[in-house]
């Protein structure tokens, strides 16, 4: 997820599906939404879609800000709030403080803040600016993650610390970004790090104690993998020891595969899902072989962690093509036939449905321009790479390949719509020219060794905000944007589609057709994702972070101002961000 | 986890040998004599103390632009530039190409920066690399420092 710049080096309940079946525990199939939020992603299946209806494609042009409250924090403000019991939870990128306000009280009020003591060493260890990707509330407790390794359970009545376990390990590289998931009595987290050649893993924390109870690698060996006789698939690949057979002896032990964006969870197969990031380095000629299991998406049973089934996006990936981004568990009609589905728009620009129970591959179709690979072969599950966009060191500088390693999209994470039955997805429009170098691991410093400027892609404009038809493999409409679209999607079954943008506008558009219903300036770049929710006035209300930031800290040029010390030349593909927005937090509440 | 370390140490103790062969045997012990014994960051900062002054470090190759040119592979072969971008533009570190400083921007400060590293995320390199190697990153950063600039920073 890194981004280089210039010359630089660097840088469930299940949704009840569109066929109105199963929606189970946190509900929020059509009709049906008890008006928290109380999960990143609002429910287990990751479709950030609200059942409110107050709020319509009739009234959106009449929404207005209600409230608003600066974090005080200037990182970038990924992730979202939490709603619950008419309380909002915030969380701030590092230093990671958590703020809870009274929705009941005029004015909203803090009921509690909550501010850790947090290893300021981190900085200089995440990658790609020290956002915080949010909180997940469970049985009173909110649970979360500080950028320096740590997993803490607050109260969430009190916002008294019950627990604080460390979880990874800063001196090699690792920080913890993600956001958890609670399944059961399990709390899921996994570590950032794939441009400091960390191991990746997910850890299953005991949620009464933060006792850690399994560790579950990403790559290496079986064993490591929790891969248990008898009970893994890969759909296509057979044999045992699939990771540590597809790396050179030992590069496996720094071989990336983290785990910084989304996690899901099928309550029925009793199965959570997540993306594997990039392998390190980026130069592949010093890892030659697939790489499994990074830019992977893995199945795992959350009481034991133990590996079901996995796939590989990307193998022998040469373009930092990370497959963290969100698993979306829908049921949707495949060749006449409703299956039950997981869609998973990657970086690498294609957008994959699989069956979410085997692992079997069905449909996989590019979503944005690509041009590394021709397709993906259905049959042999290997996209079809063009093989004069295939990077290393041996290679020069390898021109002009779409997407860029920010990908089709990033962390911004889509939402589905079972009323329109669209996916609503947030993207990039940039191609780059990659360059490889050689490069030495040294503990906790960048096992990055590339050059990697970027450029607009076709068009001009770094973003769109596109409507997709999963089942018909089509992009149904879209709104082109000057900058990338990094904020996520928010689908309320009033038929609208929300996001913000980079240079700072938070905007309601028609599901159907992408017509701009409201458009509202919030103060700074929105890299966060909107949620919507009820107040104690039984009104609808939507709530969005403004911040600019995450990879944007990176590349924006002078967007930076608490700094007299650091001063930036602005990036060539993108020169004039720094006109329209500055850096700051503000946490946004909209309504009519 | 048990192997790598050794071979990482193995690879980067030959770079630094080959680094220290180029240098005079006088030149080295000379260097050796202006560096401060070596604190991790963390310790340094925990341990509540202000750095030791940094007036009195001298750069043994100030203005030696052969050694402001090998700094600069230096910075990349150490994998600051990882950090703090190709020609240190700013990336997760800031900036060090733009003349401004925030532990200073004397040769003795910025060496004091490498080498007991910084509290928001610098490493330590005291312990990694020998004097003489980050005099010569001192001298490398010093060489694209800019003149002094009051105009706005940036325009449209
Ligand atoms: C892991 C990332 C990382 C690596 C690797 C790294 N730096 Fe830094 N560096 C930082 C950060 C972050 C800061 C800011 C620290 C602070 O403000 O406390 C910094 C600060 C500095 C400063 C002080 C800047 C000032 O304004 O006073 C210097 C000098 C410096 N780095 C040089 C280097 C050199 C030379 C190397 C390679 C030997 C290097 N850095 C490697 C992250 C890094």
């Amino acid at each position: 997820m890194f981004r280089p710049q210039r010359w630089a080096v660097l840088v469930a309940a299940l949704s009840a599906g569109w066929n109105g079946r199963g929606a189970a525990q946190t509900g929020s199939g059509p009709g049906r939404d008890d008006g928290q939020w109380t999960m990143p992603a609002k429910d287990f299946a990751s479709t950030r879609y609200s059942a409110l209806a107050q709020l319509t494609t009739g009234n959106a042009q009449r929404l207005r800000p209600v409230w608003s409250f600066s974090t005080g924090v200037l990182g970038g403000h990924e992730g979202q709030p939490l709603v619950v019991n008419h309380t909002m939870y915030v969380v701030t990128p590092y230093p990671n403080v958590v703020y809870a306000f009274d929705l009941t009280k005029e004015g909203y009020p803090l009921k509690w803040k909550y501010r850790p003591n947090v290893n300021s060493a981190a900085i200089g260890i995440a990658c790609c600016d020290v956002v915080n990707r949010g909180a997940f509330y469970a049985d009173g407790r909110i649970y979360y993650n500080l950028l320096d390794g740590h997993t803490v359970a607050l109260d969430a009545a009190s916002g008294r610390e019950i627990w604080k376990t460390k979880v990874a390990d800063l001196n090699i590289g690792e920080t913890t970004p993600m956001a958890p998931l609670v399944v059961k009595d399990r709390v899921i987290v996994g570590n950032s790090g794939g441009e400091f050649g960390v191991r990746g893993w997910v850890k299953g924390l005991d949620a009464e104690t933060g006792k850690i109870i399994w560790t579950g690698y990403n790559v290496g060996p079986d064993a490591d993998l929790l891969v248990k006789p008898g009970s893994f698939r890969s759909f296509r690949a057979s044999g045992t020891q699939l990771s540590l057979n597809s790396w050179p002896k030992e590069a496996w032990k720094l071989g990336g595969a983290p785990v910084w964006g989304w996690l899901s969870y099928d309550p029925k197969l009793d199965l959570v899902y997540y993306g594997t990031g990039n392998p390190a380095p980026y130069n592949a000629e010093q890892r030659p072989g697939d790489n499994r299991w990074a830019t992977s998406v893995m199945a795992r049973d959350p009481d034991d962690g133990s590996l079901r089934w996995a796939y590989q996006f990307t193998p022998a990936d040469n373009w930092d093509y990370d497959a963290t981004q969100e698993m979306i568990l829908t049921d949707l009609p495949v060749k006449g036939k409703v299956r039950q589905t997981l869609v998973h728009f990657d970086k690498n620009g294609f957008v994959y449905t699989f069956d979410r129970g085997t692992g079997e591959l069905l449909a996989a179709d590019a979503y944005v321009p690509v041009n590394w690979a021709r397709g993906v072969d259905l049959r042999t599950g290997r996209p079809e790479v063009d093989s004069t966009k295939l990077t290393g060191v041996s290679r020069g500088t390898v021109k002009d390949i779409c997407p860029t390693l920010e990908g089709g999209k990033n962390q911004q994470p889509a939402a589905f719509s079972p009323v329109t039955r669209l996916f609503y997805v947030p993207t990039n429009n940039m191609c780059m020219d990659y360059t490889t170098a050689n490069v030495s691991y040294i503990a906790g410093t960048p096992y990055i060794g590339a050059a990697i400027p970027y450029k607009p892609g076709a068009g001009g404009h770094l973003g769109a905000f596109i409507a997709f038809d999963v089942t018909k493999g089509k992009k149904i409409w879209e709104v082109k944007e000057p900058y990338p679209v990094w904020s996520g999607a928010l689908a309320t079954r009033g038929g609208l589609a929300f996001y913000g943008t980079l240079d700072g506008w938070f905007k309601a558009v028609d599901g159907r057709t992408g017509a701009v219903l409201y458009k509202f300036k919030v103060g700074s770049g929105v890299v966060g994702n909107p949620i919507s929710f009820l107040g104690p006035d039984g009104k609808q209300y939507v709530a969005v972070y403004a911040g600019i930031g995450g990879d944007w800290l990176l590349l924006s040029g002078d967007v930076r101002s608490d700094d007299p010390t650091d001063v930036r030349p602005p990036a060539s593909f993108m020169p004039d961000i720094a006109r329209h927005t500055s850096q700051g937090g503000i946490v946004w509440i909209f309504g009519l | 986890m048990d192997l790598w370390p050794v071979t990482i140490m193995r690879r980067t103790a030959l770079l630094i040998s080959c680094l220290v062969i180029h240098l005079g045997a006088s030149d080295a012990a000379q260097a050796q004599r202006s560096a401060p014994p070596p604190v991790r960051s963390d310790q340094h900062v925990e341990a509540g103390g202000q750095p030791p002054p940094a007036g009195t470090l001298r750069n043994p190759f100030q203005g030696d632009q052969q050694a402001a040119e090998d700094g600069g592979k230096l910075f990349s072969a150490f994998n600051c530039d990882g950090c703090h971008a190709g020609g240190a533009a700013g990336a997760v570190g800031p900036s060090l190409a733009d003349g401004r400083w925030r532990y200073g921007g004397t040769d003795g400060e910025i060496y004091h920066s490498i080498f007991y590293g910084r509290p928001r995320g610098m490493p330590a390199w005291g312990g990694t690399l020998p004097p003489e190697a980050i005099w010569r990153l001192v001298s490398y950063l010093k060489s694209i420092e800019p003149a002094k600039d009051t105009s706005a920073t940036v325009t449209w």
